[in-house]
């Protein structure tokens, strides 16, 4: 199987993304989360090169600028400022989950070869698995991680792997669905931030297991 | 171009208005009455679709039809009735001692204005991203309105709303991508996602991708309508946030998520009618009505009530698309719409004059208030699809559309579910009702504060008394 | 009988030398590089040597409660890793093919550990003891992730043997800057722990609490202790060269050139990796111990990707 590049730094973002779930530390979940998306900004870019879509250009750049850059500098921010550095706690120990993760790749990989309509492609499968394993990563960071904070990265990762869906099979969506997106996960992350700040003011802490008043 | 201009204006400018308008109570009066006056523009913007039932097109992806202004009308009209009502609600609340700050009313009137603006802006959308974009527009609109009382509920019910609601529709934005891919790999091999492209060329695009989007997007919109099992956020989010806020998210907001399952669901039957994944619809209907009414019977929280009876009329609604039936949708919808908010508004003047919302402490407005005791009555029945309400119309057409369409089991089922659900509301709602009377009831200018719920109440009886199925399918069929 | 092959036997000298030689140059080097990296000149950069000669020339001091497993472990290990080093592809540089089996090289490794634990726990001491014990913990961490990345490369090759593996001649691992690169990267996460740098073990440590290796080789003194520390240079050389064997593999350039540029490349790679350990030795700390498996877990990680493109390859 020789990778073609786009393939190879797709899988680079997948291989990010699983290392994400092995810490719970804060930062560094953020630094990882960075290095993922620009894996995938150099994907969108590379697929733009090969097809000559002048438009992913652009949308390589907005993930770059607001994925890689704007969003990590943020929720670090928001991180110094709520003074939490690491995550309370997980359901299941973060090296299981990371191992999880990675035993999600194969399971990918074996499920990329069942969607219909997608097989016979052969350079796109690789691809898919890859925008698969990071689906599942987001999904687990969400499910077995304590702190809030840890939710938004899981949900942003969830994103980028639909992002990377889209963008490796059917070369991106138009222009404008794509700019819209970027723009509602910003405010969507600086919606959930200033919510997490009010979080910490009135309950002392991040823990969202905790967060169990409500019931019927 | 002009036309959108008009549609949207006035809820922009307003919102960017009530952020900076130093006198908070000359934007509570104000606002109601400008959006008032917007419900005109929309009916004068949209008149040719609404008498002549032609299309609008306003530009490439945004577009209406004859639903899509109906919807509009009604989201409007939702919140105009809801924020003409919240003077009241804040004025009350100073009256009792514990007015808001003038912060939080500006953010509330703001959030107010630019959740219509998106709910307009889903009703506009012929471009599945377009629609992908403005639901999430309307849940981040909303979080503010849901945040509006600060307190630990609040908040704990926002966070569950933000991130429950942004993952599933994440799904929703994978079954788009999927749809996409499956108009790029159609005979056609025309990639795009206009809604009204997709149905004339249904029959050409990739079936399998078609139907692997549609479960997602059904997946991810039904979380945010409130779907069974993805309804947790549902309860916490309707039930925390001021009476105002959460009867404009029962009556339009869940709308306006069952609007994108509609036009999804018009794609893939258009692709394949009568597929075994769109039998699938009326099955969830069926299932999110019989969970909500099992849950309807052990509720100790007046709102939350209302909330779960929100659930159950999703259900119906579901079952309406399921069916394939778009008139009967919006008729269930524009009932629901109409009777929970009335009874919300109702709840939280209720609330409002005893201090608590727990129903085990709640009892005996019959003696206190006679009208507001009257008009929740009223409201719980039409709800619950008593005759001679317009739900009761609604209800009935659905079942027997349902039977027509060879569905025993689920019309059995459904029957059986929607009279537990009335036995368990008027079970609930007449502990309240009736009873001694209760101490520290402290009811503020009662007949201001039932005037819109009266109308509102007046409303389903006359769509009851007043519409005629036969007619309804008539000249307001929808489906080709 | 065959003509004496010159080149051969001087390739053998060289090599020997090589390995003989080599290895307190790199702790030289990682001691140095740390030192520049806190602003002081250090001690010179062959120190190590001179140390290791002062060693050699102190009288002994063996505790009267050992026995034969004390006294012999250090020459044992010695020999253990010379062994290694002719078997083990740790270098270009290969005059001869032993027919080094994946299992021989990792049980070697194993077998050194042990008489180490052993003679730790010969001395009697607590010390010895609790260092003895979190050796183990350790190695039981670490030695799927370091088999697993070695049987990955072996399996796409379909040999056990790596010195056919790590060849440059092999065409099934021509093309795989992946598999190289991941394996590598594992297996040098794995090196740190093996080898007790930071973030698992602070080799300059004088807190004995805070010691997993250093307190097995306390009791050491005088030639022992020279050639105890000898050993673990020369475990440093094997595991250093086989990850930069790795990596170098999977760069492209490097199966094209000549043998001349390989070795010294190899050699030179050595080199880098061992100034990297000493960069990170300066930027990271040493991890609480009960955090110590969460470091493991990502070289464990990284082989079990390698096994996964093995798989893939095997059932294209």
């Amino acid at each position: 199987m020789i990778l073609d590049t786009f393939e190879a730094l797709a899988m680079v973002a997948a291989i990010f993304a699983i290392l994400i779930l092995g810490t719970t530390h804060l930062r560094t979940n953020l630094s990882f989360y960075s290095l993922h998306t620009m894996a995938i900004a150099a994907v969108t870019a590379w697929i733009a090169s090969i097809t000559h879509e002048d438009h992913l250009y652009l949308v390589a750049a907005g993930v770059f600028i607001i994925k890689s850059c704007s969003i990590p500098w943020f929720l670090n921010s928001v991180i110094k400022k709520i003074n939490v550095g690491t995550d309370g706690g997980a359901f299941i120990a973060a090296p299981l989950s990371m191992h999880l993760g990675a035993l999600m790749l194969g399971l990918s990989f074996m499920i990329s070869q069942q969607i219909p309509g997608l097989i016979g492609e052969a350079d796109s499968r690789l691809g898919s698995t890859a925008a698969m394993s990071i689906l599942f990563s987001g999904v687990l960071l969400m499910l077995t991680r304590r702190a809030a904070i840890s939710q938004i990265v899981g949900f942003l990762v969830i994103e980028n792997g639909i992002y990377l869906f889209a963008v490796t099979q059917t070369h991106g969506m138009p222009l404008m669905i794509e700019m819209g997106l970027l723009l509602e996960v910003l405010v969507a992350v600086m919606v959930a931030g200033l919510l997490l700040f009010n979080i910490k003011k009135s309950f002392e802490h991040i823990d969202v297991s905790q967060l169990t008043e409500l019931k019927d | 171009m002009n036309d959108l201009l008009y549609l949207t204006a006035l809820p922009a400018s307003l919102a960017l208005l009530s952020l900076f308008i130093r006198d908070v109570k000359l934007t509570r009066k104000l606002v109601p009455v400008l959006i008032w006056w917007q419900l005109g523009i929309v009916a004068l913007v949209l008149h040719p679709c609404l008498i002549n039932g032609q299309r609008m097109e306003f530009t490439s992806g945004l577009a209406v039809d004859k639903m899509g202004t109906y919807f509009i009308l009604l989201a409007t009209f939702v919140v105009s009735c809801c924020i003409t009502h919240a003077d009241y609600f804040f004025a009350a609340a100073e009256a009792h001692g514990d007015a808001y700050e003038d912060q939080q009313l500006r953010l509330f009137y703001a959030s107010v204005n630019l959740f219509l603006l998106a709910m307009t802006s889903v009703f506009l959308c012929d471009n599945l991203g377009y629609l992908w974009i403005a639901i999430e527009a309307t849940t981040l609109s909303s979080a503010p309105l849901v945040y509006f009382e600060k307190n630990k509920f609040a908040l704990e019910a926002t966070w569950k709303y933000l991130i429950v609601c942004s993952v599933g529709i994440a799904f929703a934005l994978l079954g788009t991508v999927f749809i996409f891919a499956a108009s790029q790999r159609g005979t056609l091999a025309v990639p795009t996602l206009n809604i009204s492209e997709l149905i004339s060329q249904a029959q050409t695009l990739n079936f399998p991708l078609l139907r692997l989007g549609f479960i997602f997007c059904l997946i991810g919109y039904g979380t945010k309508a409130g779907i069974f099992p993805l309804h947790t956020w549902l309860p916490d989010a309707h039930a925390e946030s001021p009476a105002p806020a959460s009867a404009m998210l029962s009556g339009s907001l869940l709308n306006c998520a069952l609007f994108g399952i509609w036009k999804v669901s018009s794609i893939i039957n258009a692709a394949q009618p009568h597929s075994h994944v769109h039998q699938l619809v009326a099955i969830l209907g069926t299932v999110t009505v019989v969970a909500a009414s099992l849950l309807l019977l052990r509720q100790h929280n007046f709102k939350r009530l209302w909330a779960y009876s929100s659930i159950e009329n999703v259900g119906l609604m579901v079952f309406a698309i399921g069916l394939g039936s778009g008139p009967l949708f919006f008729l269930q919808a524009l009932n629901h719409s109409l009777a929970k908010v009335a009874l919300f508004l109702l709840t939280g003047n209720i609330i409002q004059a005893s201090g608590t919302k727990k129903l085990n402490k709640m009892h005996g407005v019959i003696e206190d208030c006679p009208i507001w005791a009257l008009l929740v009555t009223l409201a719980a029945f039409a709800v619950t699809g008593a005759p001679p309400f317009g739900a009761f119309v609604a209800e009935m057409s659905m079942l027997s559309l349902s039977m027509t369409d060879e569905r025993w089991a689920l019309a059995l089922i459904m029957t059986v579910a929607i009279a537990i659900s009335f036995v368990a509301i008027c079970a609930h709602v007449g502990k309240v009702i009736l009873g001694p009377a209760k101490q520290g009831f402290k009811k503020f200018q009662p007949i201001r504060a039932s005037i819109i719920p009266a109308l509102l109440v007046l409303g389903t009886l006359v769509l009851g008394l007043v519409v005629n199925t036969e007619a309804w399918s008539g000249p307001w069929s929808m489906i080709k | 009988m065959t003509s004496i092959n010159t080149d051969a036997i001087l390739e053998t000298l060289v090599f020997i030398a090589i390995f003989l030689l080599l290895p307190p140059l790199l702790v030289g080097i990682i001691r140095k590089t740390k030192a520049r990296f806190q602003n002081r000149i250090g001690a010179p950069l062959l120190q190590p040597y001179f140390d290791l000669l002062k060693l050699l020339s102190k009288g002994e001091t063996i505790s009267k409660h050992t026995s034969w497993i004390f006294r012999s472990t250090a020459a044992i290990n010695v020999s253990l890793l010379i062994i290694l080093a002719f078997l083990a592809p740790w270098t270009s540089l290969r005059p001869f093919n032993l027919g080094a089996d994946l299992f021989l090289v990792i049980y070697l490794l194993a077998l050194t550990r042990f008489f180490t634990v052993l003679s730790a726990l010969d001395a009697g001491s607590a010390f010895g003891g609790f260092g003895a014990s979190r050796e183990v913990t350790l190695a039981l961490l670490v030695e799927p992730a370091v088999i697993l990345c070695l049987a990955a490369i072996g399996s796409v090759s379909q040999t056990s043997d790596l010195g056919v593996a790590f060849s440059f001649n092999n065409i099934a691992l021509a093309n795989q800057p992946g598999l190289w690169f991941i394996a590598g990267c594992g297996l040098f996460l794995a090196s740190l722990v093996e080898l007790s740098r930071m973030p698992a073990d602070d080799p300059t440590t004088h807190l004995e609490l805070t010691m997993v290796h250093e307190a097995m080789i306390l009791e050491n003194s005088a030639a022992n202790l020279a050639l105890v520390e000898y050993a673990h240079f020369l475990k440093i050389l094997i595991l250093l060269g086989i990850s930069s064997q790795c990596l170098l593999h999977a760069i492209p350039f490097f199966w094209h050139t000549t043998e001349l540029i390989l070795v010294f490349s190899s050699l030179v790679s050595i080199m880098i990796l061992a100034a990297s350990i000493a960069i990170i030795e300066s930027v990271a700390v040493k991890l609480r111990w009960t955090k110590l498996p969460e470091f493991i877990a990502y070289s464990v990680a990284m082989s079990i990707f390698c096994v996964f493109i093995a798989l893939s390859k095997n059932l294209n």
